[in-house]
């Protein structure tokens, strides 16, 4: 498996396991986790990374993702 | 911001320009004061309506060394269909006046059906702009 593949896969296990309880608060908002930390809730994707680079440094991974009942599919033509 | 075209290059290219990617500015200053470097690169990017969501090659996500912030679901007409890597970026404009974008989502996925770009810049993009596309004169023009 890729790094990429791999990166962030305990943050998107918190979001899977929080996602039903969002959805009644936060739906449309981007949600930001490091390991098990949730940091917070935003607006727009670029409050989301801003507020996760000021609360976990720049060297940290963190996972920005937008809370969705359904995961969204863009199209590419 | 004008593009210089003909009727015909706009035609067979398509609209594009040449634009610079690179870490998100807070990373580049922060990333200075502590000894990391962050390779700015210029590419050529097509304007592409069909996008919903701006696209790289994956080697410039690892050359810009851009944060990986989570996985998107792209569906790719004759192309790669998957989940992909999403990364935050800046994309600027040189030699115009359109703003730069600090802080903006692209995903990496290989641009297998358009290998003359490095870049998609999608609808996400898109809707900061004005974009005029006149085929008769071959002038397109970019407001933000």
């Amino acid at each position: 498996m890729a790094a990429e593949e791999k990166a962030l896969q305990k943050e998107l296990g918190v979001f899977e396991q929080h996602k039903r309880e969002w959805l009644l608060k936060h739906l449309g908002d981007f949600v930001v986790i490091a390991d098990e930390t949730v940091a917070g809730f935003y607006e727009d994707y670029e409050s989301a990374f801003k507020a996760g680079l000021s609360r976990f440094g720049i060297q940290a991974s963190f996972l920005v993702k937008q809370v969705w009942a359904e995961e969204p599919v863009y199209l590419i033509h | 911001m004008k593009l210089p075209f003909t009727p015909t290059t706009l035609f067979e290219q398509g609209p594009h320009l040449e634009i610079l990617i690179c870490a998100t500015r807070i990373e580049v200053i922060e990333g200075r004061a502590v000894g990391l470097e962050f390779p700015e690169m210029s590419v050529r990017a097509l304007v592409d309506t069909g996008a919903s969501l701006t696209i790289i090659n994956p080697q410039i996500a690892m050359n810009c060394k851009l944060k990986q912030t989570g996985r998107q679901k792209i569906n790719a007409v004759g192309g790669e269909a998957g989940e992909f890597p999403e990364y935050a970026a800046a994309i600027s404009f040189p030699g115009s006046q359109l703003p730069s974008l600090d802080t903006t989502r692209v995903v990496a996925c290989p641009i297998i059906r358009q290998p003359f770009f490095s870049c998609l810049i999608g609808r996400d993009i898109l809707r900061k702009w004005l974009f005029t596309y006149d085929g008769r004169s071959g002038e397109v023009e970019i407001g933000a």
